[in-house]
């Protein structure tokens, strides 16, 4: 198709400044998790793009190396909110996807559950907060506070709304003659689903899983209320990456959101693959 | 080696009744065409012998034993569907192989089934590929390869060719027929193009709304359909049917009750005379299909060759001696010609 190269130039401009406006703050950071304190404390005139000297001291200090010019004591170090978030995340998320798929595959194929879907709504539709203070209650009680498990098994309840419409979509899109396919040709019902429908399923479940992943991964309010000092995570700790002295230590907390930005990026790679092929690609005429 | 029965079936989906009080059966290596328009209740007929839906009334037999309660891996009927369903995380070879290695197959018999299979279909050289990468023509007949590598009581295939250009799908069910009859296995055919029925099955099924109007070989109901429904339904271009008003000019007399005639394109003679004319006249090499009009009622014929008729032309009509159709108010044919 051609196109009038005014139209082209409007395009690309448009893109260009719908770039600028999402990844300016994310460039920023990654300046300033670079910089000394004395780059990242100036204001006005002294404020530069990228660091003049750039130093790993943001990052040696979030690990507990002190730093020659920034005379704070951090009372923990970046490490264990790191395995924390890392840990309730990961299985918050395997909680979420087994139960949302399991449920989801039954509703789209057996009608299992009648008001499953709308109930899961509900749950949606209800604010996190009216909830947490019951589920703190509950929690305390079952020991279940300032631990990784806990906050797991709350993160799987939270998220597996998500799960379940995601796979719900996907299951009902998937054509139900590969499964019948599979039955004539001599499959249980449980072997039809692992050795068909699961790994037809691999691209639908690698995105539902990096979409619940990042839900967790970024939670503030459940592990703020959750967890006191043990298994504090990322998001909880960077709010206390400040100091009396010297105010809020952009620095260290812009190192530790780089950090946190690693393993969704990560996973985004991962299964970027998967993403772009499609469900059924090739199994059906057209 | 099976034959199969329906003894009055009905399968409902919520208020749609899709299969509605049918009988019939299959006789023991037969190759059957399920045969009628679309969302006519032929697909539904596989399920239920596969044993995918469940029948809410009436009974199937497969080999004279009731199926009521066998599960559909159990019924061994193979199938290939009507948009392949191959599975596409798997190479062709995996695909074909599949129902061997879920009926836990010796790997060496496995191995030699397949080959076979895959020199009959001529595949060999597409194995390692995955459906995304196959033509259609390829797809198909690793989905036929699939269903022909076990040893199933029957063979069900829902319209597998209809996705494939004119020639190939020629080609492709003369093979079938072929095949068939090597493997001396019971086919079941769904199809909605009566070429493709007449040209292959040795008995076939006319269904019209989840019911059947006709069973018979292919040649029987084309000679003696039972309404105007499956007249109109075999034969292209489709039979004459008109008022019995006009059967004076085709020269015919009809039976006490007959209210409308039919008369296929090829019993129609056409003559230079008087009572009708001709409105168009398509040659197509072998033979000319003619329109004409008779008093505002279009009629075609189909004549060998090409006849020297020009449009416009006034011309007379009659019928070939017997081959007359009449058909009662509601349709049905009447016995005497």
């Amino acid at each position: 198709m051609q196109r009038s190269l005014s139209f082209e130039i409007f395009r690309y401009t448009a893109i260009a400044l719908f770039l600028a406006l999402s990844l300016i703050p994310t460039a920023w950071m990654l300046s300033m998790a670079f910089k000394p304190i004395a780059e990242w404390q100036s204001s006005g005139v002294d404020l530069t793009w990228w660091p003049n000297n750039p130093t790993l001291d943001n990052f040696r200090f979030i690990f507990g190396h002190s730093s020659s010019d920034l005379i704070v004591a951090l009372d923990r170090t970046a490490g264990r909110p790191i395995l924390a978030s890392l840990l309730s995340a990961s299985f918050g998320t395997a909680i979420a996807m087994t139960a949302g798929t399991a449920a989801a595959y039954g509703l789209s194929r057996f009608g299992f559950g009648g008001n499953l879907p709308l109930a899961l709504i509900q749950l949606r539709l209800f604010p996190p907060m009216a909830v947490m203070i019951p589920v703190m209650i509950m929690w305390a009680f079952l020991g279940l506070i300032d631990t990784w498990w806990g906050l797991a098994l709350i993160y799987g309840i939270v998220t597996l709304p998500f799960a379940f419409w995601l796979m719900k979509t996907f299951f009902d899109d998937m054509p139900r003659e590969i499964e019948d396919a599979a039955l004539v040709e001599g499959c249980s019902r449980w072997r039809v689903f692992l050795r068909v429908t699961l790994p037809m399923m691999r691209p639908a479940l690698a995105s539902s899983a990096l979409f619940v992943f990042i839900l967790n991964w970024s939670d503030y309010l459940i592990a703020l209320l959750l967890t006191t000092r043990d298994w504090v995570t990322i998001p909880v700790y960077m709010a206390s990456l400040s100091s009396s002295m010297t105010g809020q230590l952009y620095g260290a907390k812009a190192a530790l959101g780089l950090i946190a930005a690693v393993p969704p990026v990560i996973m985004g790679i991962a299964i970027q693959k998967q993403l772009v092929r499609g469900l059924t690609f090739g199994a059906l005429k057209e | 080696m099976a034959s199969i029965s329906f003894r009055n079936v009905t399968k409902r989906f919520g208020d749609v009744t899709a299969v509605d009080d049918v009988s019939f059966d299959i006789r023991d290596n037969a190759f059957f065409c399920l045969f009628g328009p679309p969302l006519s209740g032929k697909s539904t007929i596989l399920k239920l012998i596969l044993g995918l839906e469940k029948p809410d009334a009436g009974e199937i037999l497969i080999d004279g034993r009731p199926v009521t309660g066998i599960g559909p891996a159990q019924r061994n009927v193979a199938m290939v569907f009507q948009n392949l369903a191959l599975f596409p995380h798997m190479s062709a070879l995996d695909n074909i192989r599949f129902p061997l290695v879920e009926r836990r197959v010796a790997p060496d018999k496995i191995a030699a089934r397949v080959a076979e299979v895959c020199e009959k279909l001529h595949i060999g050289h597409i194995l390692h590929k995955p459906p995304a990468q196959l033509s259609g023509g390829e797809r198909q007949r690793v989905a036929i390869a699939r269903a022909l590598v076990r040893d199933p009581v029957a063979y069900l295939m829902d319209d597998p060719i209809s996705a494939l250009d004119a020639r190939l799908r020629e080609q492709t069910r003369v093979e079938l027929r072929r095949i068939q009859q090597e493997m001396g296995k019971t086919l079941v055919y769904v199809t909605h193009d009566q070429e493709e029925a007449m040209s292959v099955a040795d008995g076939m099924a006319v269904f019209q709304a989840g019911r059947i109007c006709q069973t018979g070989t292919p040649e029987d109901i084309y000679r003696h359909p039972n309404s105007t429904y499956v007249a109109g339904m075999l034969g292209a271009p489709a039979m004459n049917v008109v008022p019995m008003a006009l059967a004076a000019s085709l020269q015919v007399q009809g039976p006490q009750g007959a209210d409308s005639l039919g008369v296929r394109p090829e019993n129609l003679r056409v003559a230079p005379g008087e009572g009708a004319r001709i409105t168009e006249v398509e040659p197509l090499g072998g033979f000319t299909t003619i329109s004409v009009d008779l008093a505002g009622q279009s009629l075609r014929a189909t004549l060998r060759g090409q006849p020297r008729f020009t449009t416009g032309q006034p011309v007379a009509l009659s019928v070939d001696a017997g081959r007359a159709h009449f058909f009662d108010t509601s349709g049905a044919a009447l016995a005497a010609h």
